[in-house]
């Protein structure tokens, strides 16, 4: 019964999206890319479907994604 | 004077019974979809895949939106049944009869269905008939993150295993006969005059093999096992099951209703079912304010 529970458990964890993604995007070519938001998903082509579906608020000229543990800290807050 | 004007300003209608049953189909499947997405914007297993479904249900009924139009102007329009608001919609896919039974039938209508469908605007991207030709190639971008969207889903409920991985595989199978008979026969009337005329760039058999393409290298990498196979040969996925055209209705471009619903059929050569449940028009329950 346990096992079972536990292998449920393991599956909807397996569905639960884990990886953060920061969108950052620029609205003209002459400004810089600034962060706007951020989604989960646990693979870079959801993570782009997601982005641009959620942050379609305007008509972007860029739109880049960067997956938070490739962030590289260099003054800790 | 004003005759000639009157001359001038009257609509030539387009007399193209082919190209009207094939366009019906793409735009009551269009709307379909849309329609049935149109359920899970808020009931997506996450919020961002909720947002993403919303964000296809506009795009679905877009796509729709854009083609009913083109009917308007042929001969074979029924002009009360033009109107995406109320029109009755009946040449849309079986499947999209009823509601989906779950998030994995949303997944396999994307990733078969509407594949299917972008495989046939891909191949009338150089139409020989313009109003198609310009809305293909707008439809064709758009649906590229909808394909990368069907392509992650089924990799995660594939790759999730046991009860999540059973219920995609059923969703897939409910569809694969249906969506695979919808590019018709090879000797298919409407679909062989429609490439004769250069409205399309191929036949039935190689939109299919095309379709296959598509979609195959997804589900042979995730081994779900489906009666294609990989040709080392001509290094393409060749079909190896015969389709169930005994159960096919080639003028609604759609499975046929069971044996004992079949005996309404009206008289007067419409393909609709009396017995059959139709997308009539309606807003969705949860819309409702």
């Amino acid at each position: 019964m346990n096992s079972t529970r536990t292998e449920t458990h393991s599956r909807r964890e397996a569905l639960n999206e884990t990886h953060v993604w920061h969108v950052y995007a620029r609205r003209k070519y002459d400004e810089p890319l600034h962060e706007i938001g951020t989604v989960m998903a646990d693979d870079v082509e959801l993570a782009q479907v997601y982005a641009r579906s959620i942050y379609d608020e305007f008509s972007w000229v860029e739109m880049v994604i960067i997956p938070r543990e490739s962030i590289v800290t260099v003054i800790a807050s | 004077m004003n005759g000639e004007k009157e001359e001038c300003m009257a609509v030539t209608h387009i007399d193209n019974a082919a190209l009207f049953a094939v366009l019906s189909s793409l735009a009551d499947n269009k709307q379909a979809i849309g329609r049935r997405y149109a359920y899970w914007c808020n009931g997506a297993p996450a919020l961002e895949a909720a947002v993403a479904a919303a964000a296809m249900t506009q795009d679905e009924l877009g796509h729709a939106r854009t083609l009913y139009p083109l009917l308007e102007d042929f001969v074979q329009a029924d002009p009360g049944q033009v109107d995406p608001m109320t029109r009755t919609l009946q040449y849309h896919l079986a499947f999209l009869d009823h509601d989906f039974q779950g998030w994995s039938d949303f997944v396999a209508t994307n990733f078969l269905l509407d594949t299917a469908l972008t495989t046939f605007f891909a191949a009338a991207q150089q139409s020989s008939y313009e109003p198609l030709r310009q809305r293909s190639r707008k439809i064709v971008q758009e649906e590229r993150l909808h394909e990368m969207h069907a392509d992650g889903w089924v990799r995660r409920l594939a790759k999730a295993g046991g009860a999540v991985r059973a219920t995609l595989v059923a969703s897939l199978f409910r569809l694969w006969n249906e969506t695979l008979c919808w590019f018709g026969p090879e000797d298919d009337p409407a679909m062989q005059s429609l490439y004769y005329e250069g409205i399309i760039d191929a036949t039935p058999d190689e939109l299919r093999r095309r379709y296959l393409q598509k979609i195959m290298p997804t589900l042979s990498s995730l081994e779900i096992d489906v009666p294609v196979s990989f040709h080392a040969e001509t290094k393409r996925w060749e079909l190896h099951q015969s389709l169930p055209w005994h159960a096919w209705d080639p003028v609604a471009r759609r499975a046929m209703p069971p044996k004992w619903m079949r005996n309404d059929r009206p008289s007067d050569g419409t393909s609709q079912w009396k017995n059959r449940e139709t997308l009539t028009n309606h807003t969705p329950r949860h819309m409702c304010k």
